[in-house]
């Protein structure tokens, strides 16, 4: 099952994901960024010291034809990793001074006017003068790699919690932005469509209009179609429920007045009118929208007392605790036991096998194990046209109802089984909608 | 009890109508709201009201009868079984309220309740008449019992001790009574109502029947 979505996390998660790679791509821009600034601000630095060092040296420097000075009257401005050497190119290069720290060899053996890079150092030559003496500036490339580090080890370090109080930020700002949308569904949790002149009204989320309107929409039309379906269910009851009232009376009537041969007659028809009662009443239940059953604690005695079916034995079993809308549940089992007679049973036995569930169980031919299996999957599906007849349609519909089921389970013996789960107690549905 | 039937259902009428009568009770129909109009200036002990009628609505009738100050008791039958309806017939004035279809039986015992706490009576056992020897009613049994034993009364008979004790204490007219308990026959048999008093003071006793001389006739309780 695909796991429920959240628009928030969604949105987050993508930010998360978008700047995790903007920060790699950011990450890789200002390595490569700083790779040639850097390199060019301490390129520019090396010439600029080599300029500021030639000045003085071209001063205290001997002429060219002195000995090679040994540096120790020259300025040392720099450290081991920046350093400078006064070099003449003879035939051989030497060193005529240089920095604490610098090499005694040269570092170019060949005249190097302008930047060139040696093993360990970045260099930069400018000539003094036109008789070979070269100044050379350098700086390693440790500290040249170290400086870039730092450079963007420092941007990410200034960035990263820039990123994160975005993060935390934009989080606030969804929530904030998605309050409209909470309230909504809070106040959809609670609305009421068939109250008279139900609406969601105006919203001042712009976003919201249209979800608002929709809604609206739907429920005109709901409650349009309830008011028609209540007109068409009053009128309906009215016209079966007087007439079944009439009868019931006339009935009552003609068994005072008849003879007493015919008592028993008038018994049989009177009992069998006081069933249709029960189920034209329960169908009415039952099709009217936006009922609720009637939860209550079911006496399965005084259940079966009202389901007297001439010719068919009712034995009890009560056991566990049965609640449910008596009125539907008397009516489906008034078509169960109906169904049990007409397939030839004798003995109907009803049980509570556990908390909620109602079994019927007949002794009659039962039917065939690729039958039940058949009816099973149409309940399962509500597919009540093709296999089931109104007795199993009348009972799930009742079944599911309480939030429950009407189950066929195979059962050792012949016969019949029918179980109505009734759900659990103290639940309360609305009466079921079938297509 | 003489009791005015508004019901627009032949077959539901009808058969009220026969199982009333064969419970003793004198039973007016009218099949409208106009029909009832014309029967309310008669005395009756209990009103069974259909909510759907022809010509108007049975709850607005009710309603009006309960703003002109009547307070008979009163059984709205009707087809209507949600919740809403039914507090809405019970808020417009009536006293029951039974959905349609029901067993005449629970409708004849809903009617001795309602007549019974419209008369004032807690229980359904009566005591009348001057005690140590009064006589107990049993308004549910529809019998009198005589020292503890049951008296033979014929419907007629009951049917104005009925009437009496549901009105006991006060002085009923003869008229009155007459309406009660012959209903369209009391215009036909001017002394038969006599003809009951007379029959049910030999039965239970002289004194449980005060005549109330150029009034009427009243019976007393005594719980």
């Amino acid at each position: 099952m695909k796991a429920q979505a959240s628009i928030r996390g969604g949105v987050l998660r993508s930010q998360l994901v978008w700047s995790l790679l903007g920060g790699l791509a950011l990450a890789g821009a200002l390595w490569l960024s700083v790779q040639s600034e850097v390199d060019e601000l301490l390129d520019d630095s090396l010439s600029s010291a080599a300029e500021l060092l030639i000045g003085p040296m071209l001063e205290s420097l001997p002429p060219p034809s002195s000995r090679p000075a040994d540096g120790r009257t020259l300025p040392r401005e720099a450290g081991p990793r920046f350093i400078w050497q006064l070099v003449r190119h003879d035939s051989v290069a030497s060193v005529l001074a240089g920095a604490s720290g610098a090499p005694g060899r040269p570092l170019v053996s060949t005249p190097a006017a302008g930047f060139t890079d040696v093993p360990g150092w970045r260099v930069y030559g400018r000539a003094l003068g036109l008789d070979g003496r070269m100044l050379y500036v350098a700086q390693s490339h440790q500290e040249r790699a170290e400086v870039k580090l730092e450079t963007i080890t420092t941007v990410l370090l200034a960035g990263l919690p820039l990123l994160a109080l975005g993060l935390l930020w934009s989080n606030l700002r969804l929530r904030q932005e998605l309050q409209p949308l909470q309230a909504l569904s809070s106040r959809l949790a609670t609305f009421d469509p068939l109250q008279p002149g139900a609406s969601l009204g105006r919203t001042n989320c712009t976003e919201l209009q249209p979800v608002h309107a929709a809604v609206d929409a739907l429920v005109a039309r709901l409650a349009q179609r309830i008011t028609l379906e209540r007109a068409f269910s009053a009128h309906a009851a009215h016209a079966l429920r007087t007439p079944l009232a009439g009868i019931e009376v006339q009935l009552a009537v003609a068994q005072r007045e008849a003879p007493a041969p015919l008592q028993p007659r008038l018994q049989r028809v009177r009992a069998a009118a006081s069933r249709l009662q029960h189920v034209v009443v329960a169908l009415l239940a039952m099709f009217r929208s936006g009922a609720k059953i009637e939860r209550q604690a079911i006496d399965l005695g005084a259940l079966a007392a009202g389901l007297a079916v001439q010719g068919l034995q009712l034995r009890l079993q009560p056991g566990a605790p049965l609640a449910g809308d008596a009125d539907l549940v008397s009516a489906a089992l008034i078509n169960l036991l109906d169904n049990a007679q007409r397939h030839g049973a004798q003995v109907v036995t009803l049980s509570a096998p556990r908390p909620g569930w109602l079994r019927v169980q007949d002794d009659g031919s039962g039917v065939a194990p690729e039958r039940r299996h058949a009816l099973q999957a149409a309940l399962a599906a509500q597919d009540y046209e093709s296999a089931t007849g109104l007795g199993l349609m009348l009972a799930d519909l009742v079944a599911r109802a309480h939030g429950g089921r009407l189950l066929l389970p195979a059962e050792p013996g012949a016969g019949f089984t029918a179980v109505l789960d009734l759900g659990a107690a103290g639940e309360f549905s609305s009466l079921p909608t079938h297509a | 009890m003489r009791i005015l039937l508004v019901e627009d259902d032949d077959l539901l009428g009808e058969g009220l109508v026969a199982f009333l009568r064969c419970e003793g009770h004198v039973v007016d129909w009218a099949r409208s709201v106009a029909a009832a109009n014309v029967r309310l200036g008669e005395v009756f002990d209990a009103w069974l009201v259909d909510w759907q009628l022809p010509d108007s609505s049975g709850l607005d009738w009710l309603r009006q009868r309960r703003a002109d100050g009547d307070t008979t008791a009163t059984i709205m039958l009707t087809a209507r079984d949600r919740l809403p309806d039914r507090l809405k017939g019970l808020d417009s004035g009536a006293d029951d309220y039974l959905v349609k279809p029901f067993a005449p039986e629970e409708l004849a015992a809903r009617l001795r309740a309602v007549c019974r706490r419209s008369a004032g009576a807690a229980t359904q056992r009566v005591q009348v008449g001057p005690r140590p020897a009064g006589i107990e009613v049993d308004l549910g049994a529809r019998c009198a019992f005589v020292s503890g034993l049951r008296a033979e009364l014929t419907g007629r008979e009951w049917a104005v001790l009925e009437a009496l004790t549901l009105r006991a204490g006060r002085i009923v007219s003869k008229g009155e009574l007459e309406q009660l308990v012959l209903g369209f026959e009391s215009e036909l048999s001017s002394n038969a109502l006599e003809v009951h008093v007379s029959n049910l003071r030999r039965k239970l006793g002289h004194d449980v029947l005060a005549t109330v001389r150029g009034l009427g006739y009243r019976v007393s309780t005594s719980t």
